[in-house]
């Protein structure tokens, strides 16, 4: 067997441990360590070369660690004669200096080498820009080729099999932009933008949150996002590009009016309308969405309704004051209308 | 120097003592009588070792409790999904405070607590060099402390973190006094840690038993020194972050505002430039403890020692090279992460090399499985699984992922709880027998370890796969159906059991404590070093001479000669608190260091301190300045009671040595107090100055920015030329104090006035000289940076202004002469600092950008 | 202090402070010419930021070499004529420092054939 060969055999049989190993300890551990928002459930190329690392370093640690506790064992219950040889400068010299010093040289030059083939910049990646703001997330889509540019916020979508290059700043705080399915974190400084790179190798519905520290609602400052195949992406960059859709019903239209009247465009934006605000999240499309508020609640009339009147109460210390004087009548209109935004 | 070298030679194997038997009538009375502490409410005014280090430990003690209740709130808020047990607000307090609480409030003050009680009795020394001192360290921190603490009661806690990042913790974001309570407190507690580090490092050097060389140092007393010039380089960095932030918050100076050309990014490198050391400055001194408490428990001397000095001065050097670990995902290029991955990893070697010294201690001898002994066996298992998944998160791509995660959250508590609370606690079992009449009850120890230990496991292991599986830190709350439900209870099982092994312990500490000077327990384990000598507050009735490592198992009789006065100066030379200080490789005895006794002034400077600090974070500006005044005032009063001169004539401490009583120069143990001082304070500078530079790179073309003038060069060179001249004119008074004879010129005071006149006036000139091109402090974050630089300069000059006229008015009291002139050396030290910094700070305020030509 | 003892000192931790001064060059030069865009400059045909890294870490490894061997050589000699035991500590503990500080130096040079310069 050659050396290849040989190592795509050991590759395969580590590979197969480190699985069983693991599902042994989510069992163990009663969790599934699959998740929307995993780092043990890699998508990615970056995601996976980030979990072999983890596995390789997981398992030489457990055993580093087991090897350690047993000499320690050795040390304390062996009987005298027997345990001698490790009562001397020996052990210190080739313990705790060869051995890590050996176990280090190779560990390190593969950490860097994960770190260069880890969020590299590649030709003709989709660039979307994101920016922190406290507890939310304005994301735009430039311009691509034929494609126009769109803003919409808390929600990533993207195309499988194609590099994402994702830009991010912040608008206030130093928030920390975070897909543990597709990869590391990067983050959200003001006045530094920062670029992170991934590519998305299964479709499905994924998260991502704010992992640095950035205020009252840091703990409800989360996204969705969705990996789609190429087609589907395309489809839905050109819907997302589109001005609002008309309210079809008197009930949707007079929800239109109470957002006028109410003076929502004054913070939101909803493309084909006089609303043109841009202090909040762009909402043209807001009832396509699968979340609201910054990935905290399923995205419906209800919810909607209910954050609306209470959105102080439900994630106090955002901006958007609680509309609580609302009639039923009209949150269920204001609210429908919020809705029919696909 | 003026000690004299020995004429013994030292290292000898057949003890022949330095002092005869039997002792003169009232020597051992005189003695007692110098070191006898105040008694009724005088009693707070002591600063003997043994005093103050137990009021400090219990104080870090009494914050260590504190602390982990703040942690059970929050693993009880957590226990949930969605659970509304403490809102938004106080939990991120509550972290924020537990965060702070522990690590600045506890982990470095425990340590230092424990080595301000240890160190003295380890090395056989009378007290630390500098008693009041310690004192104030500790009356500081821990009125300081307590109303820091407060703040959690009111809704005042801070609430950023405890790592305070701006902008959230700038005045735009947090207007609220919340973080001003953070800086100006943790400030003035990490200048209390300063005067302990500087204390520690001068008792380490200094004050040892004779013939304790370098080789025959107990480990602890390297770990510690490696542990106090850790936080002489380390500290400032953060003291200049907090001063930084504080001016933003107070003035507006714009050094972390990106609108303004300052950047966010200078704080997190100030910050974990001090911050990640500090893991080690807590971790050493530990190191130190289970060093000291192995070998005892396996009745063998300990395997390795040299090895683990290479150890505790590696570590001590590469923790400096770690701090950007904390910002592998702030976008800096990967070539300068890849250097700290490389640190990193490589800090880990010095940790393998201690963990396997233990571990061929124990297997050299037989270990006795006391409580002591189970928490050092906890702290190898959960320190080495810590130290594993360190190397884990210095993979920068590995941290990528786990960073912020509650990875991490247990990984640093794998480390902190291992590397520091359980030595700790295996500490308080071990060295009880030393401070109290009892020692801690072994059978209730074992439940105190095994609750601790299980406990721990049962609360952080599964947080390594609740951070893995996406769970950020720093959440008061999470969503439903994530996964991480169960995890989360289990932590929460676990952080009570934690709570349930400390509780016991409280309980049996209570029982069993009662403190001992004189009538301890004494030497239950059969240790060897010299903190188990029979001892009083003036700690071994005579200094011993050591000719091992181990001298109380290979000197025999070593206790009972030490205790009968057999060893050196086994009275008092002057009649009152004294000690042997030696010299600083061989421990040859130099000379008779007369210690200051009891005395209000620390306790009142101390409580004058902290309101000065804390009054101003409430914004009562002038009762914090008539504060700030008495507290300076306290000072003085307090120096001017030190400095004694040669109150006898050379004394014989017996076996023919003869020491002065007072030396100058070098020698003298204040002249190293004041070297490290510098050191301290070129730190902070030096901080400044990275500060000035970082901020240049960030500012490309605009440095200075458009509409900004440098001052001509005429005002800088005069300045520079007056800061010359003041130490020219210092370094001939100095001239002018030479001789045997003590003599005191009149041309001393009057030459100390001029240069004052010059430092003054070349400051004052360069203030002005900027002032004139209306650079505004505000606008832009060059202003910020020269005016903080400027603002430094000052500060340096006013302190030296007050010495200055201090030592005026020593030689006006007839205090200051040709011999007794310690203090105008402490002053000229300073001067000569000052000057160079002054000078550097000159040619980088106005050099720099003309040379850079505003790239 | 005298000077033989500071030097002694100097030497003991020569291998750390040859490792510090190779971590501020490059950490400080990386940062700079990253910061600045001026990564792009070559010198003789190398680029420039390996190529500092790489002659900071041979200078200060032949300098750590040297203060390896000339520790161990006084720590060798300390049969032929009589040293007290500070001396024979510090002269032990310097080699060990120095040599375990070469390892160190290695370490921080090798990304300079592993990772681009400023991405």
């Amino acid at each position: 067997m050659n050396l290849e060969a040989r190592w795509h055999t050991l590759h395969g049989w580590l590979g197969t441990f480190a699985k069983r190993a693991a599902a042994l300890f989510c069992m163990l551990s009663l969790i599934g360590c699959s998740g929307v928002q995993s780092a043990l459930d890699p998508a990615g190329g970056d995601a996976s070369r980030i979990y072999w690392l983890t596995v390789i370093m997981t398992v030489g640690g457990t055993l580093i660690f087991l090897g350690v506790t047993s000499l320690l064992l050795y040390a304390i219950f062996a009987p005298p004669e027997r345990r001698a040889w490790l009562g001397t400068r020996g052990t210190i010299v080739y313990g705790g200096l060869a051995f890590p010093i050996v176990t280090l040289s190779a560990l390190l030059p593969y950490g860097l080498i994960v770190m260069r083939d880890t969020d590299v910049p590649q030709e003709g990646a989709l660039p979307i820009e994101v920016i922190g703001e406290q507890y939310w997330w304005r994301v735009r889509y430039p311009a691509d080729g034929r494609q126009t540019e769109f803003s919409t916020a808390n929600e990533i979508v993207v195309p499988v099999g194609r590099s994402i290059a994702v830009s991010v700043t912040s608008a206030d705080v130093i928030h920390s932009f975070w897909i543990p399915n597709f990869g590391g974190k990067i983050d959200m400084i003001p006045g530094r933008i920062n670029r992170i790179n991934f590519t998305a190798e299964r479709p499905g519905v994924y998260r991502g949150v704010c992992a640095e520290f950035c205020g009252d609602q840091h703990a409800r400052m989360a996204f969705d996002v969705i990996a789609l195949e190429p087609e589907a992406f395309e489809a839905w960059r050109t819907e997302q590009a589109k001005p609002a859709r008309e309210p079809e019903i008197p009930l949707l239209a007079r929800g239109r009016e109470l957002f006028r009247v109410g003076g929502c465009g004054s913070c939101h934006a909803v493309r084909g309308t006089e609303a043109s605000g841009q202090f909040g999240p762009d909402l043209t499309h807001v009832g396509s969405r699968r979340t609201i508020g910054a990935g905290q609640f399923p995205n419906n009339i209800g919810t909607l309704a209910g954050w609306i009147a209470n959105t102080q109460h439900i994630k106090p210390g955002v901006r958007m004051p609680s509309y609580g004087s609302l009639s039923g009548e009209d949150l269920r209109a204001l609210a429908g209308y919020m809705e029919s935004l696909k | 120097m003026n000690a004299p070298e020995s004429p013994r030679s030292f290292g000898r194997n057949e003890p022949d003592y330095p002092n005869p038997l039997p002792r003169p009538e009232g020597e051992f009375e005189a003695l007692q009588k110098a070191w006898k502490a105040p008694s009724g409410l005088s009693f707070i005014t002591a600063v003997n070792n043994t005093y103050v280090g137990l009021w400090y430990i219990g104080t870090a003690f009494l914050f260590f409790i504190l602390a982990g209740i703040l942690a059970l709130i929050m693993r009880a808020q957590l226990a949930l999904p969605e659970s509304n047990l403490v809102g938004h607000d106080l939990y991120n307090q509550l972290f924020t405070m537990h965060g702070t609480v522990m690590m600045f409030l506890f982990a470095v003050p425990a340590v230092e607590a424990a080595s301000v009680y240890l160190l003295p009795n380890m090395q056989a020394a009378r007290d630390l060099p500098f008693p009041r001192l310690s004192a104030y360290a500790f009356w500081a921190y821990f009125v300081g402390g307590l109303v820091f603490f407060g703040t959690i009661f009111f809704g005042l806690a801070p609430n950023g973190g405890w790592f305070m990042y701006p902008p959230l913790t700038g005045s735009k974001y947090s207007p609220a006094e919340n973080a001003d309570w953070w800086l100006l407190g943790i400030g003035f507690i990490e200048i209390s840690a300063i005067a302990g580090a500087i204390e520690i490092i001068v008792g380490v050097m200094k004050t040892r038993a004779v013939g304790m060389s370098l080789d025959k140092l107990p480990i602890y007393s390297w770990a510690m020194l490696v542990f106090a010039v850790m936080i002489v380089i380390g500290f400032p960095a953060v003291i200049l972050a907090t001063l930084l932030l504080e001016m933003e918050r107070a003035f507006g100076w714009p050094f972390f505002i990106a609108e303004r050309g300052g950047d966010p990014l200078l704080w997190q490198h100030l910050f974990w430039f001090f911050g990640h050391p500090e893991v080690y400055i807590i971790f050493l001194p530990a190191t130190g403890m289970v060093s000291m408490i192995v070998p005892t428990m396996a009745q063998t001397p300990l395997v390795g020692y040299r090895l683990i000095v290479l150890a505790l001065v590696a570590t001590g050097f590469l923790s400096f090279g770690l701090w950007v670990h904390h910002m592998f995902a702030t976008g800096l290029p990967k070539m300068s992460l890849s250097f700290f991955s490389a640190a990193s990893t490589a800090v880990a070697v010095p940790s393998g090399i201690q963990v396997f010294a233990w571990i061929a201690t124990i297997a050299s001898g037989r270990m006795k499985l006391t409580t002591p002994s189970l928490f050092i066996i906890g702290f190898l298992f959960i320190f080495t699984l810590g130290g594993l998944t360190g190397v884990m998160v210095a993979m920068a791509p590995f941290d990528w992922q786990a960073h912020d995660s509650y990875f991490v959250v247990a990984h640093l508590h794998y480390v902190l709880i291992g590397g520091m609370v359980f030595p700790l606690f295996a500490a308080f079992y071990y060295w009880m027998p030393v401070a109290s009449k009892y020692p801690l009850s072994e059978r209730l120890g074992r439940w105190v370890f095994g609750l601790m230990f299980l406990g721990v496991n049962v609360t952080f292991l599964p947080m390594h796969i609740t951070g893995l599986i996406g769970m950020p830190r720093r959440v008061y709350t999470y969503p439903v159906g994530m996964g991480w439900d169960t995890l989360n209870v289990v932590s929460t099982i676990g952080a009570f059991m934690i709570a349930a092994g400390v509780a016991i312990f409280i309980y049996d500490l209570a029982r069993k404590f009662r403190f001992a000077s004189d009538d301890n327990a004494g030497n239950v384990w059969n240790a060897s070093t010299l903190e188990w000598l029979p001892n009083g507050n003036y700690n071994t009735r005579s200094i011993p001479e050591v000719v091992s490592r181990d001298p109380l198992w290979d000197q025999p009789n070593l206790s009972k000669d030490v205790e009968e006065g057999r060893y050196y100066l086994p009275g008092t030379a002057t009649g009152g608190r004294e000690a042997l200080v030696t010299s600083p490789f061989d421990a040859r005895p130099q000379y008779i260091l007369q210690v200051p006794g009891p005395g209000w002034q620390p306790v009142l400077a101390a409580v004058f301190t902290a309101a000065f600090f804390l009054l101003l974070t409430v914004k009562f500006v002038l009762t914090s300045v008539v504060c700030g005044v008495i507290a300076v005032g306290c000072v003085i009063w307090w120096l001017w009671e030190t400095d004694p001169g040669p109150v006898r004539p050379p004394a014989d401490i017996g076996g023919g040595i003869v020491v002065p009583v007072y030396v100058t120069g070098p020698a003298n143990h204040s002249w190293w107090a004041m070297i490290v001082l510098m050191v301290v304070a070129g730190m902070v500078f030096t901080c400044l100055i990275f500060s000035y530079l970082f901020l240049w790179l960030v500012n490309p073309g605009a440095w200075p920015p458009q509409n900004v003038r440098i001052p001509e060069w005429t005002w800088p060179s005069l300045a520079a030329f007056l800061y010359c001249g003041s130490a020219v004119l210092i370094a001939a008074a100095s001239r002018q104090l030479r001789g045997e004879d003590r003599r005191s010129p009149i041309s001393v005071p009057i030459l100390i006035g001029v240069a004052l006149l010059f430092l003054c006036g070349g400051s004052a000139i360069d203030l002005w000289a900027q002032w004139g091109t209306d650079l505004s402090p505000s606008a832009h974050a060059y202003g910020a940076a020269v005016y903080a630089i400027m603002s430094l300069q000052i500060f340096f000059v006013l302190t030296t202004l007050i010495m200055g006229a201090y030592t005026i008015a020593r030689w006006l009291a007839r205090r200051l002469d040709s011999v007794r002139r310690t203090t105008f050396d402490n002053t000229m030290l300073f001067w000569y600092y000052t000057v160079g910094q002054g000078l550097v700070a000159l040619i980088v305020v106005h050099c720099f950008p003309r040379l850079t030509g505003g790239i | 202090m005298s000077g033989r003892r500071t030097g002694q000192v100097l030497l003991m931790v020569a291998g750390l402070i040859a490792w510090a001064v190779q971590f501020t060059i490059i950490y400080a030069v990386t940062s700079t010419l990253c910061g600045r865009g001026w990564a792009d400059a070559a010198f003789l045909g190398f680029e420039i930021v390996p190529m500092t890294i790489v002659s900071a870490t041979l200078v200060t490894f032949s300098a750590t070499l040297l203060a390896a061997v000339w520790s161990f050589r006084n720590h060798r000699r300390k049969g032929e004529q009589p040293v007290s035991g500070a001396d024979s500590f510090m002269n032990h503990v310097a080699t060990l420092i120095n040599g375990l500080s070469l390892v160190i130096i290695l370490w921080h040079g090798i990304s300079a054939f592993i990772l681009p310069a400023c991405a």
